[in-house]
């Protein structure tokens, strides 16, 4: 079984493939000229070039000041549009439209805060998945998180939020838009490095890439990091920019106002949002797929009965098969042919068995951090995936 | 240059009639009142009360929309675990109405099957595990020695098992395989255009059902 992207979803087109670029990686140890003060603090070789009061900066800086953002009247929009707690400072929400693609400088970009919110968000999206839909296989998984925390849904998140782009960044520029640039190549790998598969230097050669490894090695999303593989580094930068402003925001929910504040903004934002599993699943073989299901299970093995059908001699049949183990009805399906309404019925019957959920209010092990929280009880753990 | 005089009207009549004729014709409703009269249709015996039986009639239920494809999300009764309060609540209604919804799912009967849907016919697995281990070495045996005559099907006939046993357990030999392959390219170059384009319609309609796409 495959998943399949959301951002691939019917309708939407592939884009052309651009050509491959090399990992842009940060500079750990470069050196911060600039500081958290608004006062430039001297270098030791550079003491006299310090400017004289009124005098311009001698270089102009990749993005705007964090005095500035007390000024700007987008920003406060922005903070009262999210409903921010006053605890949040104008400056820390400047501070995440500021993007690693427009200043390098992690002092000053949003990169710190960003990491830290990715992670407290993919938490909460991963344990409500894991909890609410126990038997989903793990490409499943990762299809759903990605839908619901994905660079692409995060981007669409931050645009619903009314997050514009600046035209260029700069110093300049109001602080209450977001700065990004898609000069730099694709931004791939670079907020806290991320693990690169030596194999990807080795283009041609064959290498086995299994669910397994991709749960120990690869991104949150089951995803190599490799430059190479991204197809349009501009619609990429663009996603993972804006989602960056969400991944920043939620940072800093969580370092000014704490966990619970940082868990009803994820709960109000992010899980709020619908996704329709059932459209991710691509199946390959799925009669044999139910067959051997029901051999694991114990059940009786499937067999297809035709319920109804109309036009057998005309030129749009319709007919309904139902999968039966026995006398339980496992699934139906119609379709203008015996055989694909039998492996439509297959087909529905494994998603209903993949998408099975306890309720739709699971308990998840985040709620347990709550005082007063009732007795935890384990949820539903399955065994795993049929093939 | 008379006939150029006569004839720059004539062409000039030709164009205007084509330009205000429309090819069909159709009369529009001009007023408020006729549109609504147009448009004023019964509405569908399902959306209306039932009158077979004298006022005050009982309560009935209309299904409209009718009945479409179950949802994936709802569970069949036994892909639910054991610990799920569904399944008892299913087995406690199946118990007090064992007419209405299907008895426990149990031991299927010749009896048992009278109320369900005619079964389908199409190959499927039927285990029987008739092979022994003798049976599997003269099938290799076989296959090894001609594999021309002891084709798949040919074999599966003789040790009465599927063709996908004698696959895994007696698999042609390298070269058969290769000359059974090459047999199979020079009947596909024989295609014409619209058959092979058929072909890759078919294979392209396949992963189409399998995303769920149609």
């Amino acid at each position: 079984m495959k998943g399949i992207r959301p951002s691939r979803w019917g309708g939407q087109l592939l884009h052309a493939r651009s050509s491959p670029a090399t990992i842009p990686r940060r500079n750990f140890l470069a050196s911060t000229v600039r500081c958290q003060s608004t006062v430039q603090e001297p270098a030791e070789d550079l003491i006299d070039q310090i400017p004289e009061e009124g005098e311009t900066l001698p270089r102009k800086l990749p993005s705007p000041l964090p005095e500035k953002a007390l000024q700007s009247a987008k920003l406060a929009a922005l903070h009262s549009r999210l409903s921010l707690s006053k605890k949040i400072p104008l400056q820390t929400l400047a501070r995440a439209l500021v993007t690693p693609s427009a200043d390098p400088n992690s002092s000053f970009n949003n990169a710190n805060l960003a990491f830290l919110g990715s992670t407290i968000i993919n938490y909460h999206v991963a344990e409500y998945i894991t909890c609410k839909w126990p038997r989903l296989p793990m490409v499943i998984h990762y299809e759903a998180l990605r839908a619901f925390s994905g660079p692409e849904s995060l981007a669409q998140i931050s645009r619903r939020w009314g997050v514009e782009a600046a035209a260029a960044p700069g110093e300049e520029v109001d602080p209450g838009l977001l700065q990004w640039t898609s000069n730099s190549g694709p931004l791939v790998g670079t907020r806290w490095g991320g693990y690169v598969r030596a194999e990807t230097d080795r283009k041609h050669s064959f290498y086995r890439r299994g669910m397994s490894s991709r749960v120990v090695l690869d991104s949150d999303f089951g995803d190599a990091v490799d430059a190479g593989s991204v197809e349009d580094a501009h619609q990429h930068n663009h996603d993972t920019s804006f989602s960056s402003f969400v991944q920043a925001v939620v940072g800093a929910i969580y370092s000014h106002s704490g966990r619970e504040a940082a868990k009803d903004f994820v709960e109000s934002h992010i899980l709020s949002r619908q996704v329709d599993l059932s459209s991710l699943f691509e199946f390959q073989l799925p009669t044999r797929e139910l067959a051997m299901l029901c051999a694991r299970e114990g059940f009786e093995p499937p067999l297809a009965r035709l319920e109804s059908e109309t036009g057998r001699h005309s030129r749009t049949p319709v007919y309904v098969v139902g999968i039966y183990s026995g006398k339980e009805k496992l699934g139906e399906g119609n379709a203008p042919s015996l055989d694909y309404a039998r492996r439509k019925a297959c087909m529905n019957a494994l998603k209903s068995w993949y998408l099975y959920s306890p309720g739709n209010k699971v308990r998840v092990p985040s709620d347990m951090m709550e005082e007063g929280a009732k007795p935890w009880k384990a949820p539903h753990i399955d065994i795993g995936e049929v093939i | 240059m008379d006939v150029r005089t006569l004839s720059r009207p004539a062409t000039q009549l030709l164009k205007t009639t084509r330009q205000t004729l429309p090819l069909t014709t159709s009369r529009g409703h001009k007023t408020t009142a006729r549109t609504k009269r147009a448009l004023k249709i019964a509405p569908h015996d399902s959306f209306l009360p039932s009158r077979s039986q004298p006022f005050p009639a009982a309560d009935h239920i209309i299904y409209n929309p009718p009945s479409s494809e179950a949802s994936p999300e709802h569970t069949p009764f036994i892909f639910l675990p054991a610990n799920d309060p569904r399944r008892e609540a299913i087995q406690r209604m199946r118990l007090a109405s064992p007419e209405a919804l299907g008895s426990v799912a149990g031991a299927a009967s010749p009896e048992d099957d009278a109320d369900l849907p005619p079964a389908m016919s199409y190959p499927r697995r039927r285990a029987q595990y008739n092979l022994t281990e003798d049976d599997m070495a003269e099938m290799r045996r076989l296959r090894n020695e001609d594999p021309l005559t002891w084709s798949t099907n040919a074999l599966s006939k003789k040790f009465n098992c599927s063709p996908i046993i004698v696959s895994i357990a007696a698999p042609a030999p390298a070269e058969h395989k290769k000359w059974l392959e090459e047999k199979a390219e020079r009947r596909r170059e024989r295609w014409g255009p619209i058959k092979t384009q058929a072909r890759e319609d078919r294979g392209r309609r396949a992963e189409m059902l399998y995303r769920g796409e149609i």
